[in-house]
């Protein structure tokens, strides 16, 4: 071995036992010295003198022969340098031996022996793999450095640490590149010149792979060197956590009176000048603080709110709500915004949503002044609702379309047959035709009530017997499951309504509460008087302050949670399954409530059932016998003369004819060109029935002229589409009623019968 | 930390690292003739990585600027082979190499011929023992010298992506008595890859059988 | 009349090397030198030429096919591809062109056998 090369340095001193091999290529003979042959528990005798090369590979530990195999291969064809750490089994002991080996050549390169030396390592490999595990777990990284060298020995934790790949050594300016400029690089003391002894300092590093910055502190030792110079030992390790919070603290204590004054005046300036509410409120409700907003938004000075309950500004309606959640708040749970409307010092309401939070003392509020956008829901509501009913105007189409066709269908099936001469089935025919008809006025009837236009018969009506009335009905309606309950005082203020839509709303109240209370239940329908002020009346936009007849009609049944109730007045809004409703009954309430200048409530909990109450304004003009009965049998006239004005020749004919059948004579005209004449002459007339959408002056017209002409002569309008009457309706005139088309021959009768012998009838005259 | 992607089994990467190592032997044998000094080896080094990570390897162990003579080669595998070393090493080299040939002065004329030259042989007679070794033929393309930082290094045609995997080879070698050291590199694409690790498997079968 | 001998080789540095070895081997020799192949073709042309040294690898046509058109033209002509490209069938080629492998890089020892017997032929024909 004595012409060995200089050996690849290897890691750490080779404090175990050496041996020595010489593999000669062409014989394929191993020699090994005794120390090898104890190594591998050969006989040494037998090493000294030579023995198969396979013996080589003998006690090597299976898992690792394959490698070593291929590796003494490599050797054997040309690789110069061989290293190997393997283990070998003896006498039943695992043992880590590392082998460090070249190839010699001949003087044709050719290679002829592999020779290296033996060293037993396992106490090193231990001390490695603990040293290996407590770097890694105490994530501190090792390093040596020799003065005067251009590299350093480095574990792989350091390169880890300094985000560098893992190598046994590097560059001293790789390893002090990531150091940041300003602070002392890792490696000094390059020139050997520093002071001897220990050393530790901080630096920061930005990581050679993500450039993350980090606290670094290097602690270790100067020490001369064996072969001269002067070798660094040391560890680094990272402390960025603690120079965190040291800096964080630092900054803390220096700045902490300038950043609290800081701070004040920050918040000082938001609350004065914050266009929300604020508000800080004791759990009872009394405002111990409001901001200048306050005066800004609502009109009241800081004084007349400090010290006082904020509920007396909160509108009654909403009340309940903003008592729960005060409530909710004062005992510390979160609360989701919610709107509450507060009276400004004008009298005018504002929507506010609230946003409050407690600390389980005191309430702080945020209100923001939500009124303009609650004003454009309803807007944005109202055009929805718009779009649905142009939904429906197709759907109804259809259905007119159909009805239509049965009525023609009849219509002229009857003409035919008469054409034919047989009579016997005409009647039956004319009566499916009229059948179809009637369905389609039905149909229109309903929608104009709910779109408003309904041209309402306002007569001053008695609650209390028109409820009573109806009882039949209603227990017929409501089945055994249901008990009903009326109450209507007899003292009953005298109201105006129209009776028969007054009759359906109720009918369908009882309906809905009857589809309330599957398991049975109570319905209680009661009548009183009441007086309700511009609060109670809030989001009513036709009713007036003033005495109104309320109705209520109140169910044990399943009530309905906030969202349904919320949109319960919307049309075709519907809870029921498809095919059970329109949807457009409680909407038609409201539609037929808010027409009579009255105002409808809705009350409801789920669980607890439902209360609905109707006001309808009281009728200051008449007594109770004032109410006009349902006119007698008797519906044929004698010879009174009446006015027909109608552009559309076929109504016209329909009219005269069925007046005359009647007993009425008539006159005919088609327009008011025609009428005005004859209502200024002398003529003798007991009434005008007038068409409302005419060519020239109009229905209204014509009987303003009559009524000031003739102010005695009752005037009948009709209207297929009554925008004028409807808004006004109830509101004509004495003497002036508006009928809506279409109607029966019958019911034409019936009314011009009643007009005629009303007292303002009976004293019809002509002119003069 | 160089990830590696390809999964190699150890007896897979022991054997290309034997191969390499015996090219690489062959290689020290020409660097030594033409130098006429000791070249001293590492062990060589295999590990399947990025091209970005190729870069940062070098860049890590040398912060200076690099000079690099690259071939390329073709055959059942294909890749590019560099020879290289810190650009304040090129000198010494230069002159090592053509010393007794050259004055100092046409050395610092020709140095880049001369590096292309030097590149030329260690390369070949490195790709050459392992294209023997293999007992697949190679074909070689002639030396370039490059210089710049590692990415220009390692900008292989193959693939155009940094994120390309390649097979990345290298081994430290110095020149004893002077300041020259470098590295041997080969840089290899799946393809190539995958290829070469049937021919690795056919050497294992070999090398085993007849060992001894 | 002098042996003539032509060094062909991309590189400079090599061309040197060779035509150094060569003249420790052989001082009397005249040595002339080319670059590439073509200029090797023309050189052969416009004189007399008695060995050849060609480099494998230059740009251009390699050191294996000029041997190849040389042996053609000149079946005597000692002719020696240097490379260190030693792989097994780069050396097969250059045997069947009846050509000598020399490894590079060159030294004295290892173009000394190619460059002797190269001056025992040129010698016998002559004697």
């Amino acid at each position: 071995m004595a012409d060995a090369a200089p050996l690849p340095p290897t890691n750490g001193d080779m404090s175990g036992a050496v041996g020595a091999w010489n593999w000669d290529i062409a014989s394929r003979l191993l020699v090994a010295d005794a120390r090898f042959a104890s190594l591998y528990g050969l006989d040494p005798a037998a090493a000294a003198a030579g023995l198969p090369a396979s013996a080589f590979f003998e006690p090597v530990l299976e898992q690792d022969r394959l490698r070593l195999r291929i590796a003494v291969a490599g050797a054997l064809r040309g690789a110069e340098v061989f290293a190997r750490d393997y283990r070998v089994l003896l006498d039943g002991e695992v043992r880590w031996v590392s082998a460090r080996g070249r190839t010699y050549f001949d003087e044709t390169d050719t290679p002829t022996r592999f020779a290296g030396r033996l060293t037993d390592v396992t106490e090193q490999k231990r001390l490695e793999e603990r040293l290996r595990i407590a770097q890694t777990a105490g994530g501190v990284g090792s390093f040596e450095y020799l003065s005067g060298y251009g590299t350093a020995d480095v574990s792989d934790e350091f390169c880890r640490l300094l985000g560098l790949h893992t190598a046994k050594s590097l560059p001293v300016r790789t390893i002090n590149s990531v150091v940041h400029p300003d602070d002392p690089p890792i490696i000094q003391g390059r020139d050997g010149s520093g002071a001897l002894g220990t050393a530790f300092h901080e630096f920061r590093i930005h990581r050679a792979d993500t450039g993350e910055e980090r606290w670094l502190a290097s602690r270790g030792e100067y020490r001369p060197a064996d072969r001269g110079g002067v070798s660094f030992i040391g560890v680094i390790y990272d402390i960025t956590a603690s120079k965190r919070s040291e800096a964080a603290l630092r900054l803390l204590t220096e700045t902490l009176e300038e950043r609290v004054e800081a701070r004040t005046q920050e918040r000082d300036r938001i609350w004065n000048l914050s266009g929300d509410l604020l508000n800080i409120i004791e759990p009872d409700g009394t405002q111990r603080a409001v901001n200048p907003a306050w005066k800004r938004v609502l009109g009241h000075d800081e004084a007349e709110l400090v010290g006082r309950s904020m509920e007396c500004l909160i509108h009654a309606d909403d009340l309940p709500l903003a008592r729960t959640r005060l409530e909710a708040l004062a005992r510390g749970e979160p609360v989701a915004a919610f709107d509450t409307r507060l009276r400004a010092k004008d009298g005018s309401h504002r929507w506010i949503n609230w946003t409050g939070m407690s600390d389980g003392e005191t309430i702080y509020g945020i209100g923001r002044d939500v009124t303009q956008r609650k004003l454009l829901e309803e807007q944005l509501r109202h055009s929805q609702k718009m779009e649905a009913v142009g939904q429906l105007t197709g759907g109804l189409a259809h259905d007119f379309n159909n009805m239509l066709t049965g009525v023609m269908g009849g219509i002229d099936m009857a003409r035919m047959l008469l054409a034919q001469g047989r009579l016997e089935d005409v009647d039956r025919l004319l009566e499916a035709s009229m059948q179809s008809g009637q369905r389609a006025a039905a149909l229109t009837h309903r929608l104009l009530a709910f779109s408003r236009r309904q041209a309402l018969d306002n007569q001053p009506l008695d609650v209390g017997t028109l409820i009573g009335s109806m009882q039949d009905l209603l227990r017929r309606t409501l089945g055994e499951q249901v008990e009903l309950h009326i109450d209507t005082p007899f003292e009953l203020w005298t109201t105006l309504a129209d009776e028969s839509q007054l009759e359906s709303a109720i009918l369908n109240l009882a309906i809905n509460a009857r589809d309330a209370m599957p398991d049975g239940g109570r319905l209680t329908i009661a009548a009183r008087n009441a007086s309700l002020s511009e609060a109670d009346l809030a989001g009513s936009d036709q009713a007036q302050p003033g005495e109104f007849v309320e109705i209520l009609v109140t169910d044990t049944g399943l009530g309905m949670p906030p969202e349904v109730l919320a949109k319960a007045f919307d049309p075709f809004y519907t809870t029921k399954p498809v095919g059970q409703g329109t949807g457009l009954g409680l909407s038609m309430i409201y539609g037929f409530v808010q027409q009579s200048r009255g105002h409808v409530a809705i009350e409801s909990q789920e669980g607890r059932g439902t209360k609905i109450r109707l006001y309808l304004p009281r009728h200051d003009g008449g007594s109770e016998g004032e109410a006009t009965p349902e006119m007698p049998t008797a519906i044929t006239g004698s010879g009174e003369i009446v006015l027909v004005v109608e552009d559309d020749p076929a109504v016209l004919r329909l009219m005269l004819d069925a007046l005359r059948e009647l007993g009425y004579r008539t006159i005919e005209t088609a327009s008011g060109k025609e009428a005005v004449p004859i209502l200024q002459s002398r003529r003798h007339l007991d009434l005008l029935i007038s068409d409302v959408g005419l060519p020239g002056l109009n229905g209204r017209q014509i009987a303003e002229i009559a009524r000031q002409i003739r102010p005695d002569m009752p005037v009948l309008l009709m209207t297929a589409y009554t925008r004028d009457a409807g808004d006004e309706a109830g509101f004509l005139a004495p003497g002036i009623e508006v009928m809506q088309k279409p109607f029966s021959i019958d019911q034409l009768g019936r009314r011009v019968t009643r007009i005629l012998r009303s007292p303002h009838g009976n004293s019809s005259a002509g002119v003069g | 930390m160089t990830s590696l992607i390809v999964p190699l089994d150890d007896l897979e990467r022991d054997a290309l690292t034997e191969l390499v190592n015996i090219g690489v032997s062959r290689a020290a044998v020409s660097l030594r003739k033409m130098a006429g000094e000791q070249v001293l080896l590492s062990v060589p080094a295999v590990e399947v990585v990025t091209r970005r990570g190729a870069t940062t390897l070098i860049r890590e162990r040398e912060s200076g600027a690099l000079i690099a003579v690259r071939q390329d080669f073709a055959g059942v595998f294909s890749g590019r082979a560099l020879l290289i070393f810190p650009e304040s090493n090129s000198m010494a080299l230069v002159r090592s190499v053509t010393a007794g040939s050259l004055s100092a002065e046409d050395a610092a004329e020709l140095e880049d011929e001369a590096l292309a030259e030097t590149g030329n042989v260690v390369l070949n007679s490195c790709l050459a023992t392992m294209a023997n070794m293999l007992q697949k033929p190679l074909t070689m393309s002639l030396p370039e010298v490059v210089r710049g930082d590692g990415s220009a290094l390692f900008d292989l045609t193959l693939s155009n992506s940094e994120d390309a995997v390649v097979l990345f080879l290298y081994i430290n070698f110095a020149i004893n008595d002077r300041e020259i050291r470098g590295y041997i590199a080969m840089l290899m694409d799946l393809p190539s890859i995958e290829a070469l690790r049937g021919l690795i498997a056919e050497f294992i079968a070999r090398v085993i059988g007849d060992a001894m | 009349m002098g042996t003539t001998v032509l060094i062909v080789d991309d590189s400079k540095l090599a061309r040197i090397v060779l035509s150094k070895a060569v003249a420790a081997l052989q001082p009397e020799w005249r040595r002339i030198e080319a670059s590439n192949a073509e200029e090797a073709l023309a050189k052969v042309a416009s004189e007399t030429v008695d060995v050849a040294i060609l480099d494998y690898n230059m740009p251009g046509r390699d050191g294996l096919s000029l041997a190849e058109e040389l042996r053609e033209r000149f079946p005597e002509m000692p002719i020696a591809v240097a490379t260190a490209n030693l792989q097994d069938e780069i050396i097969a080629r250059a045997r069947a062109a009846n050509a000598s492998f020399v490894p590079k890089p060159v030294t004295e020892d290892g173009l000394r056998g190619f460059v002797s017997g190269a001056a025992l032929r040129l010698r016998s024909p002559r004697a």
